[in-house]
């Protein structure tokens, strides 16, 4: 069986196919399957053989992604499904380039642009500030803005779409 | 003695002031915002009263809000924390005058000290080094200009009542100088409720390094060696280690004397840091005094065994300091690394969120100071640190093998967080040589990204538990997981020192 897990923007195959009881052949890509045994698991914490190797890992699910922490590193992947999806916020925020948008949920403290100013590409056009820390929104594009969505002072969630331009 | 303390504050730095008081005999009174109903320290404290709106500035920050709770909840003194009043001198004369102690030193150090640029000022009359800059706040755009061009690029703008980074800006050309002012401006407005900004030469890798101090009211000042604080983003400290490897006996002893001389003229009392930069011809310069118990103090717990927030404690109530400076000495090794509700992989943006899995990790010369427990929810509205995980060791590189190791089992699901990219910061040759500058990350770990077999390993992981995820019920438990069920194995993960 095929999985496609996306991390960060990025899309990984995986190959699981299971050998017996709480044993897996897993392949990353195209490389070579690798024999994986549970040996035990309590509470979202699973001790692996991984090709004879002990490994402990830490996995939760939420929010449709798997959550997993394993030597020290931890990694957010979701499930890339076969049929065609509905798009969602992260993918109109970075997919056309036109529309800006906070990464992180904040408060907008700066706005500065409105409706009809022409923009360079890399121009700061808002201010969002979330944990005291201020972050800048860049233009992605030479263009013209097209609509402001938000005001001064209001909370705007990740990826909202804040401002849309319409390229030059 | 003080009967009863009101924590200002919220997260693992009001549960570790709880613990304090706690210990001896006092009583203690948590406040909460909106946002904060269900945060950890409300667990730790005695009562809990709500004070505002989440925004810190109509609740952590409400100064008259917070004095009139302590006074009808009958506190008898306010302990401020780090962040939000610890340094706010206004804040200090409130309760002066209403009669309630304030855990740090008065009104008019505050004042003093908290005015880094009135503090430059004293210093220098005192004949300390200082670094060269403006000697008062910059108005219009000219006050800036006029000092750029004595001091030449590049330049740091500094909020006058700063502290944490916040406000601050390096600015490397005249192009930037502007709105790199009035993005200072509004960050120290937001983090400090004013706006005041000045000019300081900025050094190039330099080594951060700081001298713990405490001070009772009979005029009995001793200093507890030093913090290297050098590893930082955003200007901010992310690990901490004392003894520095940088700093040669005869130096540390010289800088240990500086410091309690700075504090002297400063008239300053409690428990205080003086921070200097360290520059690569070992000359050292006053920065600043930290008039607040410092984010990294558990590194000079550790190694010297003093209590630092109950002599906070002791001091304010009036006592006199029971140490003289020889019975100070350290014994070991220890380094704090911070853990961040941040993404490495994204410049250290914040990552506010919620906490589906935690675990904790343990073992000997372990220390954990958290303020998240299983479940909670991480919000945007306050300082993103959740927990410091410190450890103790015979020498430097045993404290930084156990740091690593309580790292690697230390499991935080749900949100991004700085703990893989601590681990591989603790095993960057660099690091392990002891070469700490404060460029350390952007010259070492810019780009970071987990490395290749952690992810590969994840990606089997995820897989097998993807084709196992219907039958296997410890995933839903997990997710299901409620804090109040945690609650037991918490308090023990988490009791700290």
């Amino acid at each position: 069986m095929e999985y496609r897990f996306v991390c960060s923007g990025k899309t990984y195959r995986v190959n699981i196919v299971a050998d017996k009881e709480e044993s897996w052949q897993v392949a990353i890509g195209d490389g070579k399957p690798l024999r994986v045994e549970l040996i035990t698991s309590s509470s979202g914490c699973y001790s692996f053989l991984m090709d004879g190797e002990p490994i402990t890992a830490y996995a939760v699910e939420g929010g449709g992604k798997v959550y997993i922490f394993v030597a020290g590193q931890s990694f957010a992947f979701e499930l890339e499904k076969g049929r065609a999806r509905g798009t969602s916020g992260r993918e109109v925020a970075r997919g056309s380039g036109n529309l800006v948008a906070s990464p992180m949920p904040g408060s907008l403290v700066k706005l500065l642009v409105s409706r009809g100013d022409e923009v360079e590409e890399g121009q700061t056009l808002a201010i969002v500030e979330a944990m005291k820390m201020e972050n800048e929104l860049r233009s992605p594009i030479k263009g013209v803005v097209r609509r402001v969505n938000f005001a001064e002072g209001n909370q705007v969630d990740a990826l909202q779409p804040i401002i849309e331009l319409e390229a030059l | 003695m003080i009967k009863k303390v009101l924590v200002a504050n919220r997260g693992e730095i009001a549960i570790r002031v709880m613990r304090a008081c706690q210990e001896l005999g006092i009583k203690t009174v948590a406040i909460y915002s909106d946002a904060d109903r269900e945060a950890l320290h409300l667990r730790i404290a005695d009562e809990s009263i709500p004070i505002g709106a989440p925004p810190a500035s109509e609740s952590y920050l409400n100064i008259d809000r917070i004095v009139r709770t302590a006074k009808r909840v009958g506190a008898d003194a306010i302990h401020p924390g780090y962040g939000f009043l610890a340094e706010n001198p206004d804040f200090a004369q409130r309760c002066e005058e209403e009669g309630i102690i304030f855990v740090g030193p008065t009104s008019a150090t505050l004042r003093l000290v908290g005015d880094k640029v009135a503090a430059r000022g004293t210093m220098q009359k005192a004949g300390i080094p200082i670094i060269p800059g403006m000697t008062f706040v910059g108005k219009g755009i000219e006050d800036f200009r006029k000092a750029t061009s004595s001091l030449g690029y590049p330049v740091l703008v500094k909020a006058s009542l700063g502290g944490g980074g916040k406000g601050m800006r390096i600015v490397r050309n005249e192009r930037d100088l502007k709105n790199a002012i009035a993005a200072g401006r509004r960050e120290a407005k937001s983090a400090f409720g004013d706006e005041s900004v000045y000019l300081e030469r900025y050094i190039e890798e330099p080594h951060h390094i700081e001298f713990q101090v405490l001070a009772d009211k009979f005029g009995n000042v001793i200093h507890l060696f030093e913090r290297e604080c050098s590893i930082q983003r955003r200007y901010q400290k992310i690990v901490e280690e004392t003894p520095s490897p940088t700093l040669s006996g005869e130096l540390r002893t010289r800088m240990g004397e500086v410091a309690k001389k700075a504090i002297k003229a400063a008239g300053y009392t409690n428990a205080g840091t003086v921070e200097f930069l360290l520059d690569r011809d070992k000359g050292f310069f006053f920065l600043e005094v930290n008039a607040r118990v410092q984010v990294e103090h558990p590194i000079t717990e550790l190694t010297t065994g003093v209590d630092l927030v109950k002599q906070q404690l002791l001091i304010a109530a009036g006592e006199k300091l029971a140490l003289r400076q020889e019975d100070i000495s350290q014994r070991g090794h220890a380094i704090e690394a911070r853990i961040y509700a941040e993404d490495p992989t994204q410049d250290f943006l914040p990552s506010p969120g919620k906490i589906l899995y935690l675990q904790e990790p343990q073992g000997p010369g372990l220390r954990i100071d958290s303020g998240i427990y299983p479940g909670c929810e991480v919000t945007p509205y306050y300082d993103p640190i959740l927990s410091k995980i410190i450890a103790w060791g015979e020498t430097r590189e045993f404290a930084r093998r156990r740091l690593i190791q309580g790292l690697k089992n230390y499991a935080i699901l749900g949100i991004s967080t700085t703990v893989g990219f601590l681990i591989d910061l603790l095993e960057h040759p660099q690091f392990v040589e002891g070469q700490t500058y404060t460029n350390f990350i952007s010259k070492n770990m810019g780009g970071w990204r987990p490395k290749g077999n952690a992810l590969d390993q994840a990606l089997m992981v995820a897989a097998i538990l993807s084709s196992e995820a219907p039958t296997k019920p410890e995933i839903v438990a997990a997710q299901a997981t409620s804090p109040w069920q945690e609650l037991g194995e918490w308090e023990i993960c988490g009791s700290g020192v």
